[in-house]
């Protein structure tokens, strides 16, 4: 019998152990407006509370704001058409061997190191953040993701099989010179002529005139009604002049380069100019 | 004997490579698989034939999704090897246990490839010889194609039959594999992996620790169980969207031009009154028939259209779709479905925080049939949706999720990718630049249309001359259709309309002489583009190919762009299969064979959210999608939003 009564007790109370939780549930915002009473009393607090309030927010602000943007625009992207050595010259940057090679790129290869040729160095040297962006005109999609985040382009052009792929190439260059982000940004640009190594390369020289042609070409076939375009967005060069590196506002360098021998010192330069 | 094996990233560092000593590969198979295999969604294949001055090669792949590996075996295609399928398995499988993402060289892997080829060949010579004795049940076969399903690859036959797991051939496996591989060490005891039809071979590493006979086999039960019920499932969801989408369409197109699919069928046969530019006066809209093109030629309804701009020079932002709650919406109900009935909510639970295992075939499986069917409804042939659904499983299968990722959206990232991919050119197409090209050595640019009859090819080229027109370019048209009675007048009209001047010569001509004839006159007369308009034929009237062929050859024109419509389903495909083809074998110069360069797809406007045909078009024949017509003025002519073609494939 005692037994049964204890039981009912046990659930009485459990009952009541609902209550109470109910209770207090109710009871957190009286406390919380009793503390606001509080507060309300005593200006000072309440004025100090605010201001430190106020100033934590602003340096997290600021620090996120400064994180982010140093984030947003140290990346290094290497372009140009499929074939042109952008992975080889990757792995040199990085490694200073190509390795054994390699082959048509189908995602992008991205790293943060330290220059191969600074590995040596004493001191704090800064890693760089390096992408190589796959040259095939099916995954060029891929470019319009990354190139917000980069602080400078190595354009990649093969010195060795120019000729054939000369359209193509100054296509592709139209369509950075003349993307809007790499308008508005500046980004600097390195046309490098990889392949040096073999003796039937051609010049950089040669390579920057037979580009320059070609966009001029391009230029006047892309803008030709330039009134009735409206997909027209941002022209190249001025109007009405042969085109010319120099006409364009982000800055455009040449430089002679060899992936697979290791000779990338330009390479290495132009990107410690911009990281 | 194998020409080469090679291991390389994704990003196209070659870690690993064996090539048969004072061997050279003739061309570069590999590049070539790459970019017109792998990199054109068609990677679900099971091989790839790459032919070189000299040389034939038979190339085979694996990829290691988790690791972002691809593993290919390149062979002479004479010889039919038939361990080229369980080399790769085995040394994916080797590797995957030695790869270090940081580590770039991997010369220690040289005895064990060498120990793997050994054993496969021997392997393979043994199955040869033992192949007699064993007749494969029913029972069996059932089981190699399941797991042939698993991997998600369609391996031929005889491989199919030399990697399955036979009774008497699993010791000699087994013994193989313990006397010769033992130090090396696997993860998974290799006797159980060969007993149970080799379920932990097909797969790869990654998985293998698990899969035991019973376990596997309840699985792949489960599986189908649940496949079965989502399919019926799905269908009527799919028609509820479907219904809700048409129903969206008809209010929102603005316009008597706004007709809804079924409108457009009934509408089709008997041709109605459109109007042309700004002409007033209705007109018979489709010149075809001579006598109205007589009134025409009394001046009466023949106005000159008022420049508007072409739809090709304006950037279509598409509305936004609903994809995103598409996929929610069918996401819950099938999560809903699988947790329930697969996992505890715990397991699901801790999975989700602890990221979930590698991805299995069997994962895939469900969302793939969704998508598979929704591509179907959009009119993408059937066994093009499946080699799609094939090559994302190939791309997906062993990949390892995030965390709270469900499969549904790691799928549709993928189909988003190769989507985008397959109808992304492969080369820039640039008419203007051509035309300024052609024009700077003082020769006219040839374009031909050509395709089926009916597709609309007179009035696509009408809006295509009017584009050029648009850009300063004169243009001439040539008419050299002289089959069909009317043809000419058609074109006359167009081009009275336009102000453009036609190049005539009657009917009873030689189509090919009529369209030398009128570049010829074009260079005479300074033009800059020549539109030659062809007589449409069925790809197999033999006679009129040929003389298409021929007028081709003669011409040699700058582009030769496909008509077709977007409406077709399997059989537009068909029809630029054999276009293609024939235009090819008919070639006569063997020097450099000519075939289609492009695509225009006509009647866009009528097929509301079923832009399936410009998928398969382009997967097929590797062509881009050129010019899209989409209505009944001059102006209406595009370019193909990419995106927004893929976002109403997926939606
Ligand atoms: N001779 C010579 N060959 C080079 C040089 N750089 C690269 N190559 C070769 O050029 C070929 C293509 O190089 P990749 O680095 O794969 O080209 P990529 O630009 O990455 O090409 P995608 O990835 O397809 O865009 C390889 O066979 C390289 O060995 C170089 O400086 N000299
Ligand atoms: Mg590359």
């Amino acid at each position: 019998m005692p037994e049964v009564a204890f039981e009912s007790m046990e659930g009485s109370e459990q009952l009541q152990s609902g209550k109470v939780s109910e209770q207090l549930s109710i009871a957190m915002p009286e406390w919380l407006s009793q503390q606001w009473e509080t507060l309300k009393h005593d200006q000072a607090a309440l004025y100090t509370t605010i201001a430190v309030l106020f100033v934590t927010l602003l340096t997290l602000f600021i620090v996120t704001r400064v994180t982010f943007k140093r984030k947003k625009s140290k990346t290094v992207l290497l372009v140009g058409l499929n074939g042109a050595g952008k992975t080889a010259l990757f792995y040199q940057l990085r490694d200073g061997t190509t390795h054994q090679g390699a082959v048509t790129s189908m995602e992008p290869n991205a790293d943060t190191f330290i220059l191969h040729s600074e590995t040596s160095k004493k001191g704090k040297v800064k890693p760089v953040h390096v992408v190589d962006v796959p040259g095939h005109p099916k995954l060029r999609p891929q470019l319009e993701e990354l190139l917000p985040k980069s602080c400078c382009l190595v354009f990649v052009v093969d010195a060795l099989d120019f000729m054939p792929h000369v359209r193509a190439a100054a296509e592709y260059l139209y369509e950075l010179l003349t993307n809007k982000e790499v308008v508005k940004r500046r980004i600097p640009i390195l046309l490098t002529c990889n392949k040096m190594d073999k003796i039937t390369a051609h010049s950089s020289n040669f390579i920057k005139g037979q580009l320059e042609k070609e966009l001029n070409k391009l230029r006047k076939s892309r803008t030709s009604v330039s009134a009735a375009d409206v997909s027209s967005e941002i022209s190249l060069g001025v109007q009405g002049e042969v085109f010319n590196f120099t006409q364009c506002s982000n800055k455009i360098t040449i430089a002679e380069v060899s992936a697979l021998t290791g000779k990338v010192e330009q390479v290495e330069q132009f990107i410690r100019e911009y990281v | 004997m194998l020409e080469q094996f090679l291991i390389f990233t994704r990003g196209g560092l070659v870690l690993w490579s064996c090539l048969e000593v004072g061997k050279a590969l003739k061309g570069s198979p590999v590049d070539a698989l790459i970019k017109t295999c792998l990199l054109e969604e068609r990677a679900g294949d099971s091989s790839f034939q790459y032919d070189a001055a000299g040389a034939g090669y038979t190339l085979k792949w694996r990829f290691h999704n988790e690791l972002g590996l691809v593993f290919v075996a390149v062979y002479q295609r004479m010889l039919h090897l038939l361990y080229v399928d369980e080399l790769l398995e085995k040394v994916m499988r080797e590797f995957s246990i030695l790869f270090v993402p940081t580590r770039t060289v991997y010369h220690d892997f040289d005895d064990t490839y060498r120990q793997l080829l050994k054993a496969a060949e021997a392997n393979s010579h043994f199955k040869r010889v033992g192949q007699h004795r064993h007749i494969d049940n029913p029972r069996k076969g059932s089981e190699s194609q399941a797991r042939n399903a698993q991997t998600g690859r369609k391996s031929d036959k005889s491989a199919g039959k030399s990697s399955g797991s036979n009774d008497d051939g699993a010791d000699e496996d087994g013994e193989a594999d313990g006397s010769k591989f033992g130090p090396v060490g696997y993860s998974n005891g290799t006797g159980n992996g060969h007993a149970n039809g080799n379920k932990a071979n097909g797969l790869g590493s990654t998985k293998s620790g698990r899969s035991s006979a019973s376990g596997s086999s309840s699985d792949e039960d489960s599986v189908a169980h649940k496949t079965s019920s989502e399919n019926a499932f799905d269908v009527s969801k799919l028609a509820k969207l479907r219904n809700n989408k048409s129903k969206k369409a008809t209010s929102g197109m603005e316009g008597p031009k706004g007709t809804s699919k079924d409108d457009a069928v009934s509408k089709k046969p008997q041709k109605k009154n459109r109007v042309w530019g700004d002409a007033p006066p209705p007109s018979k809209l489709d010149f075809t028939d001579p006598v109205s093109v007589d009134q025409g030629d009394d001046g009466v309804d023949i106005a000159v259209v008022e420049k508007g701009l072409s739809l090709m020079d304006k950037d279509d932002d598409d509305e936004s779709f609903r994809v995103e709650d598409m996929m929610v919406e069918v996401e819950k109900e099938n999560g809903g479905k699988k947790a329930a009935s697969k996992k505890g909510w715990l397991t699901s639970l801790v999975q989700s925080v602890a990221g979930k295992p590698a991805l299995e075939y069997a994962d895939l499986e469900p969302a793939l049939k969704i998508f598979k069917e929704r591509l179907m409804t959009k009119n993408v042939a059937a066994d093009i949706a499946e080699k799609l659904c094939d090559s994302v499983a190939a791309s997906l299968v062993g990949k390892k999720q995030g965390s709270f990722t469900r499969i549904t959206t790691t799928v549709q990232a993928a189909m988003e990718e190769s989507l985008v991919r397959i109808l992304t050119p492969k080369r820039s197409v640039d008419i203007l630049r051509d035309v300024h090209q052609a024009k700077e050595v003082g020769r006219p640019y040839t374009i031909v249309f050509v395709g089926v009859n009916g597709v609309g090819k007179s009035t696509n080229l009408a809006k295509v001359a009017y584009w050029l027109q648009q850009h300063d370019i004169k243009v001439m048209m040539a008419a050299c259709d002289t089959f069909r009675s009317g043809a000419v007048e058609q074109l006359r009209t167009h081009a009275r309309r336009l102000q453009i001047p036609i190049f005539e010569r009657g009917y009873e001509k030689d189509p090919a002489v009529v369209a030398r004839d009128a570049i010829y006159e074009a260079k005479r007369t300074k033009q800059d583009v020549v539109l030659v308009d062809t007589a449409g034929r069925m790809q197999d009237n033999e006679p009129l190919m040929r003389a298409l062929s021929k007028l081709i050859n003669m011409n040699d024109p700058d582009l030769v762009l496909f008509v077709g419509e977007a409406l077709v389903g399997n059989d537009g495909v068909h029809q630029l299969t054999q276009f293609n083809q024939k235009l090819a074998d008919l070639s006569s110069t063997s020097s450099q064979t000519q075939s289609i360069d492009g695509i225009l797809l006509t009647k866009f406007d009528t097929i509301d959210d079923k832009v399936g045909a410009a998928l398969s078009m382009v997967y097929t024949s590797g062509a881009p999608v050129m010019f899209v017509g989409c209505g009944q003025n001059y102006t209406d002519l595009k370019k193909l939003n990419i995106k927004s073609v893929m976002k109403s494939l997926l939606t």
